[in-house]
């Protein structure tokens, strides 16, 4: 068996991407097909007064200019993904003459070629009324709005905060942040006979089918979503964007297929970001390292045309044992495009603040930060009492520091100085993801000649599943690797469920699973009784024959079985309605609490003259369930980790806060890691199945990489430097001191 | 993007005459230039493609005047063993340019010609008097983090962000330009024009000139050079700040010194004042942080980017020490 669970099987979909082979959703063909360009609102806030499109109606080419004066059309039913629907935001442009936000759609220009269509859009011309507007949540005039339903208190922590002998009281913030996928967004839609069918990077396609039958008022049957790869989606590609809508509209009055590839600059605007943070912690100890109190209280950036907030805070309480628990979350509207999510929404920004408090509290105590960590591992839940379902925080943290050499770090700031002088610094954090999962279907299809196809629309963003999917299958029915084939990301297969959460492999390797033994059962049936060992039918009498035999006995040559699955706490009312499309989510807090967990360290070198930061290596060790490829978490979880390294040290989007937008909107100036700027990745993965989560044992895997890495780096740059700095990105000037 | 005509002419004489069109642009490598005409900041009417040119893309070493092709493209350059050896700071400026592809198709007369990064300036829409005179500055009181700080002015703070251009300001280089009438040369220091009162001018290029080399006057200190560049990653960034630095040294006495800054101001900058800090000096680390402070003396600093100023200082101190123990 080369292609079971467990196996370090190599990506399926690896040889389409290297060939060129593979098509992204911008890459269909589409007959006699129409192109559009976009036109942004250079003002934040206020009012279309005048919109002049004559002379782009006029230019070559041009079929349709689009524009709040002859849109005429909305979202009907459908809305906001945080309100029950499907959109990135709740307010679809071209609706009204306000503008919300810089950045806003405010045209579509339609024509013959791509060119004519960009050449057509410089000429129209509007005049606006401008209001003045805030991005940024720091700017004097916000509001900080309390959700109080979030709050929550164990014991008393003011009380404990007020009486302890060690505390802590810091504020740490973190800025927008943009996806910056290189596969670009982009919508192609086509009409035939009144059924709709959209190629579109989506990490939801039967999202995206139900919210667009809604707004066109047609069965979700007569929509087609077809995407079968995703080049980066990181939560950006999840919910239905705003231009996805309007690009349908067109092609529908047109009777043309129509394109449009959204161009960087406004990659920023037009769909959603990480919104800025601000943590404040407070941490109260006894001298012995026993924590007494532990208290978050963190803002998050909301949109004015729509309320979201990224509650940290319910996991941030559960990290260690302590009495005194107190949490609270808030949100500040901006005049900023609806943010969203992007890879662990709440947990990369809400840990940095979290874990450098935990860190500083070590500093104040003069304990070892790993020593102080695992001495305050609570036994269960500490806010709900919870049993966990797995928590191997502490080997993680055994094995991390054996795996990094922790035990050579000298407590003191700037005492590790390398051969060439460098200040070295070694840090670590605790990461953490909720480890949720919902409904699924599969439909596996096991022929005579051998090959086993798996099929549902679930999604490949890169992560591996193509290859997870196909080895759950194979590890159930024996077959061999190059004989399993998968199909995925296409609507008008079974039910898979939204790429978001880290869920895939929990939920639809958990319907794979079921549909398998379900395949695997019919089979015995036709075998007439018996057991199935490494592809063969293994009789009670003892006597083996190939399944292909079988399978070539049954009428039509093969078998196949559509299953699905769901976590208990989803009720057959929620399942229906996430097997159509919508959202159906256990919670990672039901009758046990089952997160994924890790522990996080990093080396810097700090230059001593220049102050500029190195990460020299990152070793993470994670407690994430099952493995079922472990070259493909591994790929998950080291992306993550040099994600957080970004997160710690580069990535901002800049507000210019006078204009109330991006400043920075090119990948000259959004900076992420480039090779050069990651040295040693180790990751290792603890062994053990979490049969207390589902079926198949495992937990997130996706997200949890990144959660601990940006404080893991701020804890060691402040251990090479002695500069505690608590914001990100941590930047040559926050150290020139 | 506006339509335009695209001509590729077979020899310099025919680019010279297509370039002289009104409304039209000569490309090289074409990495800024398509940039530039994708986001509206250029919007040629014609398009002259020179890249391929015959006999424009030689690098000679040879001679008392070193000679760079405009055509050659920046990783010939970067790669020149000789250059590595005898002008390190010029081959390192382009190895710590760009990335490789980039330095594939780019050349070293393109990059001379590469224009602001200043974001505001890039994205089409703010107050900028470089891309719309006379609509204001918005980087005065918008991000300015990465803004100039020498040969600015209220009209536009923004930087000169090429390495290579910065690296030669440190040689007495000169640039060789021909139009369809005429040739003539002119030095590198009057090349660039520091963003005054006129910010959508940036050299004194006009309509119809071809650069065609570039040329170094021949010195000993190449040898003793460095370029130390300092950005928020290891790569494929511009400079935050940089500094070019060649030494002839007597013992550890500088006998003669060249600094030239990137980074911070409008144009490649020289700093006379560090040069004549390190002459005669014992190169220590402390006689490096005073030439840093010398060359940021008459810095003009905005609201985020101060720091580039203790910053500059670091850079020059470590340029100097790393070039005088090659010189
Ligand atoms: C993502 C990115 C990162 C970069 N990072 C860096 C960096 O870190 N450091 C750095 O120094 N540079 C950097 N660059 C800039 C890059 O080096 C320049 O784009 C390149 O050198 C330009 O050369 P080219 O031949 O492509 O010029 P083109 O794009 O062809 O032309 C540039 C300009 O010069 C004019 N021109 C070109 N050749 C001539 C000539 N012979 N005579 C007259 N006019 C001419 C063109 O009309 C145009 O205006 C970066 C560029 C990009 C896109």
């Amino acid at each position: 068996m080369d292609g079971g669970i467990g196996l370090p099987v190599t990506r399926r979909d690896a040889p389409g991407k290297v060939s060129g082979d593979a098509q992204y959703a911008a890459d269909f063909p589409h007959a006699g097909c129409a192109y559009a360009a976009l036109t942004t609102s250079s003002i934040a806030r206020g009012r279309i007064v005048r919109i002049d499109t004559a002379q782009a109606e006029r230019a070559a080419g041009v079929q349709m200019v689009l524009t709040h004066r002859s849109l005429n059309e909305g979202l009907g039913e459908e809305t906001f993904a945080m309100k029950g629907g499907h959109m990135q935001s709740s307010f679809l442009p071209l609706t009204s003459d306000e503008v919300h936000y810089a950045g806003q759609i405010v045209s579509l220009v339609i024509a013959d070629t791509q060119e004519q269509a960009e050449a057509a859009s410089r000429l129209i011309a509007i005049d606006y009324d401008a209001q003045p507007a805030s991005a940024s949540m720091d700017d004097g005039d916000r509001v900080e709005k309390p959700l109080e339903s979030k709050s929550i208190d164990v014991g008393n922590a003011n009380a404990a905060l007020a009486i302890s002998p060690v505390t802590i009281d810091a504020t740490y913030v973190t800025p927008a942040q943009h996806h910056n996928p290189i596969e670009l967004y982009a919508t192609s839609a086509e009409w035939r006979e009144g059924r709709l069918l959209v190629h579109v990077p989506s990490q939801w396609v039967m999202g995206t089918r139900m919210g667009l039958a809604t707004i066109f008022g047609i069965p979700a049957e007569d929509v087609h979503v077809e995407c079968p790869y995703v080049g980066g989606g990181f939560g950006g590609k999840a919910t239905i964007l705003p231009h996805t809508v309007l690009i349908a509209m067109a092609a529908r009055r047109l009777g043309r297929a129509v394109k449009l590839v959204v161009p960087r600059e406004a990659m920023f605007t037009v769909g959603s970001f990480r919104p800025a943070t601000r943590s404040r912690v407070r941490l109260a100890a006894e001298r012995d390292g026993t924590i007494t109190a532990v208290s978050h209280e963190q803002a998050g950036q909301s949109a004015t045309i729509d309320h979201v907030s990224f509650a940290v805070t319910e996991v941030t309480a559960r990290m260690y044992a302590s009495p005194n628990i107190r949490v609270r979350e808030s949100t500040v509207a901006t005049d900023v495009n609806t943010p969203g999510f992007q890879r662990a929404p709440a947990e990369a920004p809400g840990f940095f603040g979290f874990e450098c408090a935990v860190d500083e509290l070590a500093v104040a105590l003069g304990m070892d930060p790993v020593a102080l960590r695992t001495k305050n591992e609570p036994a269960r839940d500490p806010v709900g009492n919870l049993a966990w379902s797995s928590r191997k925080l502490t080997e993680c943290f055994a094995r991390g520091a054996e795996l990094f050499g922790w035990s050579r770090r000298t407590p003191e700031p700037g005492s590790m100085v390398a051969e060439d002088g460098a200040l070295i610094g070694y840090g670590c954090a605790t990461a953490c993801y909720p480890s949720a999962s919902g409904p699924s279907a599969a439909r596996i299809r096991y022929s005579a000649d051998g090959v086993c196809i798996v099929s549902l629309s679930a999604h490949d963003l890169g992560t591996g599943a193509y290859t997870v999917m196909g080895q759950i299958a194979a590890e159930v029915l024996g077959v061999p690797n190059h004989l399993v084939r998968v199909q995925l990301g296409d609507s008008t297969l079974p039910s898979g469920i939204i790429a978001g959460g880290s869920v895939t492999t929990s939920s639809s390797g958990s319907a794979v699973h079921v549909t398998a033994l379900a395949v695997r059962d019919a089979l015995l049936r036709a075998a007439g009784g018996g057991e199935l060992v490494d592809g063969f039918v293994v009789s009670p009498d003892g006597s083996r024959r190939p399944a292909t035999e079988v399978l070539a006995e049954c009428t039509s040559g093969f078998i196949e079985e559509t299953g699905v699955w769901k976590p208990d706490s989803i009720s057959d009312k929620q399942m229906q309605n996430g097997l159509a499309g919508g959202m159906a989510f256990s919670s990672a807090l039901g009758k046990y609490a089952t997160y994924s967990f890790g522990a996080q360290f990093a080396e810097v070198r700090v230059d001593p003259l220049l102050r500029t930061v190195r990460v020299h290596r990152m070793v993470g060790v994670f407690d994430c369930g099952r493995i079922i490829n472990p070259r493909t978490a591994r790929s998950n979880l080291a992306g993550g980790m040099i994600w957080g390294a970004s997160f710690a040290l580069l990535e901002e989007t800049q507000i210019d806060r006078k204009r109330a937008r991006f400043a920075n909107t090119d990948l000259a100036g959004y900076h992420f890691s480039t090779n050069a700027d990651i040295g040693e990745v180790v990751v290792e993965m603890l062994d053990g199945s979490d049969t207390l989560a589902n079926p198949i044992g495992t937990k997130g895997v996706g997200e949890i990489g990144i959660v601990g890495m940006p404080a893991a780096i701020a804890n060691a740059v402040y251990h090479a430097t002695g500069v505690r700095v608590r914001k990100t990105p941590i930047q040559v000037e926050d150290l020139l001191v | 993007m506006q339509p335009f005509t695209y001509v590729r002419p077979d020899t310099l004489e025919q680019a010279l005459h297509e370039a002289a069109e009104p409304g039209a642009s000569v490309l090289a490598g074409g990495t800024t230039m398509v940039d530039l005409m994708r986001g509206d900041l250029a919007a040629p009417r014609r398009v002259v493609d020179i890249g391929h040119l015959p006999g424009l893309s030689e690098i000679d070493l040879s001679g008392p005047v070193l000679r760079f092709g405009a055509l050659a493209r920046m990783a010939d350059a970067a790669e020149d063993a000789a250059l590595k050896r005898d002008y390190p700071a010029l081959a390192e400026s382009l190895q710590l340019a760009a990335s490789q592809q980039l330095r594939n198709a780019a050349t070293l007369g393109g990059n001379l010609l590469q224009r602001t990064r200043c974001p505001y300036f890039r994205n089409g829409v703010s107050a900028c008097n470089k891309r719309v005179p006379g609509s204001g500055c918005s980087a005065l009181d918008g991000e300015d983090r990465e803004m100039a700080l020498f040969g600015i002015s209220d009209a536009c703070v923004a930087n000169y962000p090429g390495d290579w251009g910065t690296a030669l300001a440190a040689f007495d280089t000169a640039v060789e330009i021909r139009s369809a009438a005429a040739s003539r040369t002119v030095p590198l220091a009057n090349f660039h024009v520091a963003y005054g009162d006129d910010p959508a001018r940036e050299t004194v290029l006009e309509q119809g000139e071809i650069v065609t080399a570039i040329t170094v006057r021949a010195t000993p200190a190449g040898r003793g050079s460095t370029y130390a560049k300092v950005r928020d990653r290891q790569s494929y960034a511009y400079a935050l700040v940089s500094a070019a630095v060649a030494l002839e040294m007597d013992g550890d006495t500088v006998a003669s010194a060249r600094v030239s800054l990137g980074g911070v101001a409008s144009k490649p900058w020289r700093s006379a004042e560090a040069e004549a800090v390190l002459t005669g000096a014992t190169l220590t680390e402390a006689a490096g942080l005073r030439a840093g402070e010398a060359a940021f003396a008459g810095a003009r600093p905005g609201r985020h980017n101060a720091f580039k100023v203790e910053l500059g200082r670091r850079v020059v101190a470590r340029a100097a020490l790393t070039a005088s123990r090659r010189a």
